[in-house]
């Protein structure tokens, strides 16, 4: 496989995986969780190469959960005290754990060469380069990883699609029919870590974060149908992973800076022009009302 | 400020970075607020990442990484992206916090494209760029900090001086427009000084942290007090006292600034959370554990009571058995109905002394009170909204209509005959 295509598919499968639990975040109000796991981790990744000097995907990945893990309970610890609001709790956990990484980074790794950018947090543009022997091919090592993490994020969201369509839109409901919103917001959350950090270890952090938030605001725009809305969601994922590499070697211009600069333009299109809930769509529609009441009242006043 | 410099007993550098830490704790923690209170705490987490495109775009207009001008490129890129978080979510088919990850996101990745691309021009200049946002607490000299001071004055009077306006938006938009205030431009005002906070604090503690010093104040102040002044208050000081400490701390053990003034900010958040007056945690599970301690003692004495009232005074065991509660619950309650002097013990049988038979009197008393109160509480009409509370009907609605519950309940009881 060429190193565009690898670059290119490796994208779409981070895009798929996203895509199929950012609408959920995006209705829960929860879409900023992405960004503070996206953080979180750095200790993580920091304390296992500090501990066994590696920067071997499985331990990496593993330390990374760990601290994932903390990050959320740390964020529902501070929300169930009822005295922070969500916002406040992710502001307050994810820098401190940030921090944490910061510290041990400067203190104990200086020499080592470990910094904040891609050798930590992954880069999409190295993703051809490192393989791994798969049935006698030699394939992009992040393929068969992100894959699988794409297919579980599938085999999740079908087979709880009632429960989290149910807790999504009406958690008060889904409670007295017998499923714990508690539990399934547990489940993805959970989901989102690990497709976070395993996908950050493949093609890089702030990737990860468009991806999740972006093209799930974008289908949101779009459709009040749920299932169209992962379907849109992936889609525009798939589009922006094409597109943003297409123009990113156009450009020579960073791969995932432009992946995501593909996403945000199909979100502003979405957010302009889609059918019902676009800008224009609305402005249209505001004139047309304004122009039926001005006809009626001028009829009134005639009659 | 030259002379505040001289005064502190530290070398120049780590006075300028003291001076500085505690300078950017209360402009970040005063305006910090107005975003928290409004749910929009992650303001500061977009702002901080929208500024990469600024200072790129400042890099490329003026060609040199000179901190002003990259400060101010920094600047407006942030408005700009505080402008578009608004407009998203007034669209109203998107909630706050995606509107805010949207622009963050779409913001860095055009930061990320920008200095790429630049990067292919071979201008050695531009390496560094991307550490702006990483934040150089050391580098901090005294021209920022006397800027930094300047802004933090004029932020604080403009605060003063809008104080009403400012506080009846921030809790009640619609009441704010109604009365005619300008809510849009009172709105971007509030967000321009957040983002004039965002620019400061990132060149001091880098972007990410930043995020932590706007929230950790507001966090600390508001399990303090619930009055907008005070909490203001309350959280300017926070924040100079959270950015001071830092600042100190991380002098003395050669720690990087940014990080450590974060953990004292957690450190002291966690704290009030736990431990505010009436209001945290552990507050809270004491006074509960009280509240379980005191309903077991009364329980028991009920109990012990309605035993001596049947036959012989009983054992502790012989109580046990009859009460039907754990042995270790019975033990602890008799302890402290002992403690409260309620207990005459008579070899191993137990009595009550006079003020426990009093006590258990007057409680059997308010527990019959409320069962006639659920039974006929409904035929008295009360004259206002007093509330009854179930532990002392007679306090809570007043002596009048407890005596007219009881002769009410006794009239009926003789009709029934």
């Amino acid at each position: 496989m060429s190193d565009g295509a690898t670059i290119a598919l490796t994208a779409m499968l981070v895009a798929t995986a996203c895509g199929l639990l950012g609408p959920f975040l995006v209705l829960r109000g929860q879409a900023l969780l992405s960004d503070a796991v996206s953080h979180a981790v750095l200790p993580g990744i920091v304390a296992v190469f500090l501990l066994f000097g590696t920067r071997a995907s499985v331990p990496v990945i593993l330390g990374a959960t760990a601290f994932a893990a903390i990050c959320v309970l740390g964020i529902d610890a501070f929300r169930n005290s009822g005295l922070v609001r969500a916002d406040a709790a992710i502001g307050l956990v994810f820098p401190t754990l940030f921090a944490l990484g910061v510290i041990g980074i400067t203190s104990f790794a200086s020499g080592a060469h470990i910094d904040l950018d891609a050798t930590i947090y992954g880069e999409i543009a190295f993703t051809p380069f490192r393989t791994v022997d798969l049935f006698g091919v030699e394939v992009a090592r992040a393929i068969p990883i992100v894959g699988t993490v794409a297919a579980v994020n599938l085999a999740l969201v079908v087979a709880l699609w009632k429960e989290l369509k149910g807790t999504s839109f009406d958690p008060e409901f889904s409670r007295t029919t017998g499923f714990s919103p508690a539990i399934v917001s547990r489940v993805l959350v959970l989901a989102v870590a690990v497709t976070a950090v395993v996908s950050f270890e493949s093609v890089g952090a702030i990737l990860v974060v468009t991806l999740l938030i972006v093209p799930a605001a974008a289908a949101r725009m779009l459709t009040d149908r749920l299932a169209l809305t992962v379907a849109a969601t992936v889609a525009i994922g798939w589009v922006s992973a094409l597109g943003g590499y297409g123009s990113a070697v156009a450009l020579d211009a960073s791969i995932a800076g432009a992946m995501g600069m593909v996403a945000t333009g199909c979100f502003a299109l979405a957010l302009l022009a889609a059918p019902r809930y676009g800008v224009l769509a609305r402005l249209a529609q505001r004139r047309r009302r304004r122009r039926r009441v001005a006809e009626l009242l001028d009829r009134a006043g005639a009659a | 400020m030259g002379w505040l410099i001289d005064l502190l007993p530290l070398s120049y550098t780590e006075s300028v970075v003291l001076v500085g830490a505690t300078v950017l704790g209360v402009t970040a923690g005063v305006l910090g607020a107005f975003a928290v209170l409004r749910q929009r705490s992650l303001l500061g987490d977009a702002l901080s990442h929208a500024a990469l495109p600024g200072v790129a775009i400042a890099f490329v207009a003026t060609g040199a990484k000179d901190a002003s001008s990259l400060a101010v490129g920094a600047a407006f890129a942030c408005l700009v992206g505080a402008v578009l978080v608004v407009a998203i979510e007034r669209t109203g088919r998107l909630r706050p916090d995606t509107a805010i990850g949207v622009v963050l996101a779409g913001f860095f990745s055009l930061g990320i494209v920008m200095l790429t691309y630049l990067a292919n021009f071979n201008n050695a200049n531009q390496a560094g760029l991307d550490s702006y946002l990483f934040g150089q607490a050391a580098g901090m000299l005294l021209g920022d900090v006397e800027a930094m001071t300047v802004l933090c004055v004029l932020a604080l009077a403009a605060i003063a001086v809008a104080y009403k306006p400012l506080k009846t938006t921030l809790f009640d938009t619609g009441f704010a427009g109604a009365a005619g205030l300008p809510v849009r431009a009172i709105e971007l005002a509030m967000t321009a000084m957040l983002v004039v906070a965002v620019v400061v604090g990132i060149r001091t503690v880098g972007a990410i942290l930043m995020v932590a010093l706007l929230i950790v104040p507001t966090v600390v102040a508001r399990q303090l007090t619930g009055r907008l002044a005070t909490l203001l208050a309350v959280a300017g000081v926070t924040g100079a006292a959270v950015g001071a400490t830092g600042a100190l701390i991380s002098v003395s053990s050669e720690l990087p600034t940014g990080p450590v003034i974060v953990l004292v900010g957690f450190a002291a958040a966690t704290a009030a959370v736990l431990l505010a007056p009436g209001r945290g945690v552990a507050w809270n599970a004491r006074r509960l554990l009280r509240e379980r301690r005191r309903t077991l003692a009364e329980g028991v004495l009920i109990d012990l009571e309605t035993a001596l009232h049947a036959g012989p005074p009983p054992t502790a065991a012989e109580l046990t058995l009859a009460s039907g509660r754990p042995a270790s619950a019975v033990r602890r309650a008799l302890r402290d109905l002992d403690r409260a002097g309620m207990l005459a013990a008579d070899g191993d049988r137990l009595r009550l002394t006079d003020s426990g038979a009093a006590a258990a009197h007057a409680l059997i008393e308010r527990r019959e009170l409320w069962t006639l109160w659920l039974e006929h509480g409904w035929r008295i009409e009360l004259p206002d909204a007093r509330e009854p509370d179930p532990t002392d009907l007679r306090a809570s609605l007043g002596d009048e209509y407890a005596d007219r519950l009881v002769a009410l309940a006794g009239a009926r009881a003789e009709d029934a005959r």
